[in-house]
C-alpha cells in the first residue's frame, strides 16, 4: 500500500506541472528555482526580478490563463507500523521552510505560538490513532472540505517518511 | 461525500492518465474559500472583524493599543499612516522624487491630461477615479498602470510596480489626502472587475492551497506566530506604501509578495488578476480617506 500512495502523489504533481504557463505568471525557466519576484529598485523606472528560494510554479496559480486543476482530496491510509522519528518530526514541524506547523498551531517551547489552528499542546492525551493523525496531515480536506490546512501529502509537500515523523512527533507531545 | 472522494481517489490511482486527460478538457477542478457577504464600503468591516470603530479616525487611535501586543492588530496598522504618525521615512523621499519626475513629464500638460486630471488639477484624482475603466487601454486599470501607459506615450519607461512609477503614484495620491475613496462598483466594467476580484480573492492556489480569504476571512484576527491577520476593509487607502525593510511597494508588488510568502506563485504587476483584486479591495475602502506617504512593517 505504501507504493500506490507514493505513485499517486507523483502523478498528480507531475500533471500539475505540464504545459506552458500564462504570460502573467512570474516564472523564468532559466532562473535558479523558476519562480521569480519583482523588486522595485530605488530611483529606477524598471523592476528587477529576484530568484525565489523555492519553485512554486508546480501548483495552480491565480492567473486567469492557468487551466491546471488542483489535486482533489485524497484519503490516505497508514500502512504497517508508524516507524516515525519524533525528533526528525519536530525538526520538520518547527521549521519555516518545511512543515511550518507552528505558524498556525501552538507547539511546546514556541514563545510566539500561532493561533490560526488548534493548539497541539498535550496532543498525546487526545489519544488519536496514528492512522487518524496521518490522514489529517496528509490531506485535512477529507474530514473538513474547507479546512485551511495545506494538504501536505496530496500536494507532495512532505515525503511519506516525513509525514510519519511528524505524526510520531505529535503523538509524543506530553 | 466520503464515497465520492474514495471513488475519485480510486480513479486517479487506477488510471491516472485517462482521468487527468479528461480533466484538462473540462473546467479544471479548483476550490474556493466560502464567500462571505462583502460590502463595497469600509463600514462593511463592522460585520467582518468589528475593528472599524477602533481605526475609523486615524488621528484618534488609542496610543495604549498601538503599544499593545494584544490589541495592536485591531488598529489595522493605521498608526503608520501620516495623519497619526508624520515621522519622516522613505515614503517622503519617494514622494519628493515623484514630484520632480511628475513635473518633468507634465511640462507640456499632457501627462496630467492623460491621467485624467482636469486642467492639471490632481485633487481627488486618486480618491474618485482610480481604479477606472480606461477607454485608451480598453480595460480596468489602477493608477500605476495608467502612469506606465502615460509615460510610455512620451517614450519614458515607468514599469508598473517600479520605484519611480510608485513614487509618482504617491505624489499624485497625496492630492487626495483626507478625501474618502469613492469608486462605483455597482455597474459597468468596474462591477465586473469587482466580481472577478472577489472570486480570485476566494480562490485557493499555490503549494499551501491558501486563498487571500484563508488568512483575511477564515483566520482573520488570529496569529501566524508573531503576526495577527487583519481586515481587508480600509486597506487600499494608503497605497503605495513604504515598507520599513526599505522597499517602496505598490499594491500589485505587495500582492506578489503576499503570494510568495503564502507559498503561491506570484504574478506580474499589472496582471489582470491583480487589477481585479485591486478593484475589489479599493471598493472595500469606499468611504475611508486616502492618507500617504504611509509606512508599513
Amino acid at each position: 500500500m505504501k507504493l500506490p500512495i507514493a505513485v499517486a502523489v507523483v502523478m498528480i504533481a507531475g500533471a500539475a506541472g505540464a504545459g506552458p504557463l500564462p504570460a502573467d505568471v512570474l516564472v523564468d525557466e532559466g532562473a535558479k528555482n523558476k519562480t521569480i519576484w519583482p523588486y522595485p529598485q530605488q530611483d529606477s523606472g524598471k523592476l528587477i526580478y529576484k530568484d525565489h528560494r523555492r519553485d512554486l510554479s508546480k501548483w495552480p496559480t491565480l492567473s486567469y490563463g492557468d487551466d491546471r486543476a488542483t489535486p482533489r482530496p485524497q484519503r490516505a491510509r497508514l500502512t504497517g507500523t508508524l516507524n516515525g522519528d519524533p525528533a526528525r518530526g519536530k525538526a520538520v514541524a518547527m521549521n519555516k521552510g518545511r512543515g511550518n506547523c507552528w505558524a498556525c498551531h501552538a507547539l511546546p517551547g514556541d514563545p510566539q505560538a500561532g493561533t490560526a489552528g488548534p493548539s497541539l499542546l498535550a496532543f498525546k492525551a487526545r489519544n488519536y490513532t496514528d492512522a487518524r493523525v496521518y490522514e489529517q496531515v496528509f490531506d485535512a480536506r477529507v474530514v473538513n472540505p474547507v479546512s485551511a490546512m495545506p494538504p501536505f501529502g496530496t500536494f507532495g509537500l512532505l515525503s511519506e517518511q516525513e509525514l510519519r515523523d511528524v505524526v510520531a512527533f505529535l503523538q509524543s507531545i506530553e | 461525500m466520503r464515497l465520492a472522494l474514495l471513488i475519485s481517489l480510486a480513479a486517479v490511482t487506477a488510471g491516472a492518465g485517462t482521468a487527468l486527460a479528461q480533466q484538462r478538457n473540462a473546467q479544471p477542478y479548483r476550490e474556493h474559500v466560502p464567500y462571505i457577504d462583502w460590502k463595497p464600503d469600509v463600514t462593511g468591516d463592522i460585520q467582518h472583524t468589528g475593528t472599524y470603530q477602533y481605526w475609523k479616525d486615524r488621528k484618534a487611535l488609542n496610543p495604549d493599543w498601538v503599544a499593545s501586543k494584544e490589541h495592536q492588530w485591531q488598529l489595522n496598522w493605521k498608526f503608520m499612516d501620516p495623519s497619526y504618525d508624520d515621522t519622516l521615512h522613505g515614503g517622503h523621499i519617494a514622494r519628493d522624487r515623484g514630484a520632480a519626475l511628475y513635473k518633468k513629464l507634465d511640462a507640456g500638460g499632457a501627462f496630467a491630461a492623460c491621467l485624467g486630471a482636469r486642467n492639471g488639477d490632481l485633487k481627488g484624482l486618486r480618491a474618485n477615479h482610480y481604479p477606472q475603466y480606461s477607454t485608451a487601454l480598453g480595460r480596468v486599470v489602477g493608477l500605476e498602470e495608467m502612469i506606465e501607459h502615460c509615460a510610455a506615450r512620451q517614450n519614458v519607461t515607468l514599469e508598473n510596480g517600479s520605484y519611480d512609477n510608485s513614487a509618482i503614484s504617491v505624489y499624485v495620491t497625496e492630492f487626495s489626502n483626507g478625501m474618502p475613496i469613492n469608486i462605483d462598483v455597482s455597474k459597468g466594467p468596474l462591477k465586473d472587475a469587482f466580481e472577478r476580484g472577489r472570486e480570485r480573492f476566494h480562490l485557493r492556489n499555490g503549494a499551501t492551497h491558501f486563498a487571500c480569504a484563508t488568512c483575511h476571512v477564515t483566520l482573520v484576527g488570529r496569529s501566524l506566530r508573531g503576526q495577527v491577520l487583519t481586515t481587508p476593509y480600509g486597506d487600499a487607502a494608503h497605497w503605495p506604501t513604504y515598507r520599513t525593510k526599505d522597499e517602496l511597494q505598490s499594491l500589485h508588488v505587495r500582492f506578489a509578495e503576499c503570494n510568495r510568502n503564502a507559498g503561491a506563485q506570484p504574478l506580474r504587476p499589472g496582471s489582470p488578476v491583480y487589477s481585479d483584486i485591486e478593484v475589489f479591495l479599493t471598493a472595500l475602502s469606499n468611504g475611508y480617506p486616502v492618507d500617504v506617504p504611509s509606512a508599513r512593517d
